[in-house]
Protein backbone atom coordinates (compact mmCIF):
# COMPACT_ATOMS: atom_id res chain seq x y z
CA UNK A 1 0.00 0.00 0.00
CA UNK A 2 1.27 3.46 -0.48
CA UNK A 3 2.36 5.96 1.83
CA UNK A 4 -0.35 8.20 0.19
CA UNK A 5 -2.93 5.03 0.60
CA UNK A 6 -2.24 4.83 3.57
CA UNK A 7 -2.41 8.35 5.06
CA UNK A 8 -5.83 9.12 3.54
CA UNK A 9 -7.27 5.26 5.21
CA UNK A 10 -6.09 7.37 8.92
CA UNK A 11 -7.16 10.50 8.06
CA UNK A 12 -10.71 7.85 7.09
CA UNK A 13 -10.28 6.77 10.79
CA UNK A 14 -10.19 9.81 12.69
CA UNK A 15 -13.17 10.58 11.20
CA UNK A 16 -14.90 7.88 11.57
CA UNK A 17 -13.61 7.83 14.85
CA UNK A 18 -14.99 10.93 15.61
CA UNK A 19 -18.38 10.39 14.34
CA UNK A 20 -18.81 7.32 16.14
CA UNK A 21 -17.92 8.62 19.44
CA UNK A 22 -20.37 11.55 18.70
CA UNK A 23 -23.46 9.16 17.90
CA UNK A 24 -22.71 6.81 20.22
CA UNK A 25 -22.82 9.82 22.84
CA UNK A 26 -25.64 11.02 21.63
CA UNK A 27 -27.44 7.83 21.29
CA UNK A 28 -26.59 7.13 24.78
CA UNK A 29 -28.01 10.27 26.15
CA UNK A 30 -31.46 9.90 24.68
CA UNK A 31 -31.37 5.80 25.89
CA UNK A 32 -30.47 6.94 29.15
CA UNK A 33 -33.13 10.16 29.18
CA UNK A 34 -35.65 8.00 27.67
CA UNK A 35 -35.80 4.98 29.34
CA UNK A 36 -32.88 4.55 32.40
CA UNK A 37 -33.97 7.59 34.59
CA UNK A 38 -30.66 9.59 33.00
CA UNK A 39 -28.46 7.04 34.68
CA UNK A 40 -24.44 7.58 33.48
CA UNK A 41 -24.18 3.86 32.61
CA UNK A 42 -26.01 4.50 28.92
CA UNK A 43 -23.81 7.13 27.90
CA UNK A 44 -20.72 5.65 28.70
CA UNK A 45 -22.00 2.03 27.16
CA UNK A 46 -23.08 4.10 23.88
CA UNK A 47 -19.73 6.21 23.49
CA UNK A 48 -18.23 2.64 23.91
CA UNK A 49 -20.00 0.82 21.58
CA UNK A 50 -19.31 3.86 19.10
CA UNK A 51 -15.41 3.73 19.70
CA UNK A 52 -15.20 0.16 19.27
CA UNK A 53 -17.55 0.12 15.76
CA UNK A 54 -15.12 2.84 14.89
CA UNK A 55 -11.72 0.72 16.06
CA UNK A 56 -12.97 -2.53 14.01
CA UNK A 57 -13.72 -0.43 11.03
CA UNK A 58 -10.38 0.77 10.85
CA UNK A 59 -8.57 -2.67 11.32
CA UNK A 60 -10.81 -4.02 8.52
CA UNK A 61 -9.86 -1.07 6.31
CA UNK A 62 -6.52 -1.10 7.55
CA UNK A 63 -6.09 -5.04 6.76
CA UNK A 64 -8.62 -4.98 3.30
CA UNK A 65 -5.20 -4.23 1.58
CA UNK A 66 -3.89 -7.30 2.21
CA UNK A 67 -6.80 -9.58 2.32
CA UNK A 68 -7.65 -11.58 -1.14
CA UNK A 69 -10.92 -10.76 -2.04
CA UNK A 70 -12.33 -13.06 -4.46
CA UNK A 71 -15.05 -12.48 -7.02
CA UNK A 72 -17.54 -15.31 -7.88
CA UNK A 73 -19.17 -14.70 -10.95
CA UNK A 74 -23.06 -14.54 -10.43
CA UNK A 75 -24.29 -17.61 -12.13
CA UNK A 76 -27.52 -16.36 -14.01
CA UNK B 1 -48.60 1.77 28.02
CA UNK B 2 -48.75 4.78 25.84
CA UNK B 3 -45.96 6.81 27.38
CA UNK B 4 -43.56 4.04 26.58
CA UNK B 5 -44.78 3.70 23.41
CA UNK B 6 -43.99 7.25 22.87
CA UNK B 7 -40.80 6.85 24.42
CA UNK B 8 -39.74 3.43 22.05
CA UNK B 9 -40.74 6.00 19.18
CA UNK B 10 -38.31 8.36 20.51
CA UNK B 11 -35.81 6.17 21.00
CA UNK B 12 -36.57 4.24 17.81
CA UNK B 13 -36.32 7.37 15.97
CA UNK B 14 -33.18 8.55 17.01
CA UNK B 15 -31.98 5.35 16.05
CA UNK B 16 -33.19 5.53 12.58
CA UNK B 17 -31.81 8.95 12.23
CA UNK B 18 -28.28 7.57 13.02
CA UNK B 19 -28.66 4.82 11.01
CA UNK B 20 -29.93 6.77 8.03
CA UNK B 21 -27.56 9.37 7.79
CA UNK B 22 -24.67 6.77 7.49
CA UNK B 23 -23.33 7.57 11.31
CA UNK B 24 -23.60 3.89 11.77
CA UNK B 25 -21.62 2.74 8.65
CA UNK B 26 -18.09 1.91 7.59
CA UNK B 27 -14.89 4.07 7.61
CA UNK B 28 -15.93 6.04 4.26
CA UNK B 29 -19.62 6.69 4.92
CA UNK B 30 -18.23 7.99 8.19
CA UNK B 31 -16.13 10.48 7.17
CA UNK B 32 -18.70 11.58 4.23
CA UNK B 33 -20.74 12.07 7.09
CA UNK B 34 -18.31 14.48 8.82
CA UNK B 35 -17.82 16.44 5.86
CA UNK B 36 -22.03 17.32 5.46
CA UNK B 37 -21.24 17.91 9.30
CA UNK B 38 -18.19 19.92 8.39
CA UNK B 39 -20.36 22.25 5.43
CA UNK B 40 -23.50 22.23 7.57
CA UNK B 41 -21.74 23.82 10.82
CA UNK B 42 -21.37 27.41 9.00
CA UNK B 43 -24.54 28.56 8.03
CA UNK B 44 -26.16 26.76 10.72
CA UNK B 45 -24.41 29.20 13.85
CA UNK B 46 -24.84 32.05 11.29
CA UNK B 47 -28.72 31.28 11.36
CA UNK B 48 -28.32 30.87 14.98
CA UNK B 49 -26.43 34.24 15.56
CA UNK B 50 -29.25 35.89 13.43
CA UNK B 51 -32.33 34.46 15.02
CA UNK B 52 -30.66 35.25 18.54
CA UNK B 53 -29.28 38.65 17.71
CA UNK B 54 -25.50 39.15 18.49
CA UNK B 55 -22.01 38.58 17.35
CA UNK B 56 -19.54 35.97 17.75
CA UNK B 57 -16.09 37.20 17.52
CA UNK B 58 -14.42 36.18 13.97
CA UNK B 59 -12.52 32.93 14.68
CA UNK B 60 -8.48 34.11 14.16
CA UNK B 61 -6.99 33.24 11.19
CA UNK B 62 -3.79 31.04 12.37
CA UNK B 63 -1.17 30.37 9.54
CA UNK B 64 0.51 27.31 10.91
CA UNK B 65 -0.79 24.10 9.38
CA UNK B 66 0.10 21.16 11.50
CA UNK B 67 -0.56 18.88 8.76
CA UNK B 68 2.48 20.56 6.49
CA UNK B 69 4.65 20.71 9.42
CA UNK B 70 4.25 17.08 10.70
CA UNK B 71 7.43 16.01 9.18
CA UNK B 72 9.41 19.57 8.99
CA UNK B 73 11.98 18.83 11.74
CA UNK B 74 12.89 15.21 9.52
CA UNK B 75 12.82 16.79 6.26
CA UNK B 76 15.09 20.17 7.66
CA UNK B 77 17.50 17.12 9.54
CA UNK B 78 17.98 15.47 6.58
CA UNK B 79 18.86 18.38 4.24
CA UNK B 80 20.97 19.50 6.46
CA UNK B 81 22.51 16.25 6.45
CA UNK B 82 22.67 15.93 3.25
CA UNK B 83 24.11 19.47 2.34
CA UNK B 84 26.94 19.03 5.42
CA UNK B 85 29.91 17.68 3.36
CA UNK B 86 29.84 20.65 0.57
CA UNK B 87 28.99 23.58 3.55
CA UNK B 88 31.63 21.84 5.61
CA UNK B 89 33.88 21.84 2.60
CA UNK B 90 33.11 25.37 1.76
CA UNK B 91 33.55 26.52 5.39
CA UNK B 92 36.95 24.68 5.17
CA UNK B 93 38.01 27.07 2.24
CA UNK B 94 36.80 30.34 3.73
CA UNK B 95 38.81 29.50 6.49
CA UNK B 96 42.01 28.70 5.26
CA UNK B 97 41.36 31.82 2.91
CA UNK B 98 41.34 34.00 6.07
CA UNK B 99 44.27 32.15 7.34
CA UNK B 100 46.21 32.97 4.22
CA UNK B 101 45.42 36.25 4.34
CA UNK B 102 46.63 36.92 7.39
CA UNK B 103 49.75 35.11 7.18
CA UNK B 104 50.71 37.35 4.01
Amino acid sequence: MSEKELGQKWDRCLADCAVKFGTGLGLGIVFSVVFFKRRTWPIVFGTGLGLGMAYSNCQNDLRSHYVLQSKVAKEQ
Amino acid sequence: MPLFATKLTLAGGALYVAYDSGLLGNGKEGSVALGRAKDAFPPAVEEWMKYFGFQLPATPKIEFSPLDAWNSGVQKSFHALSVAPSTASDYTKQGLQYVKDLTK
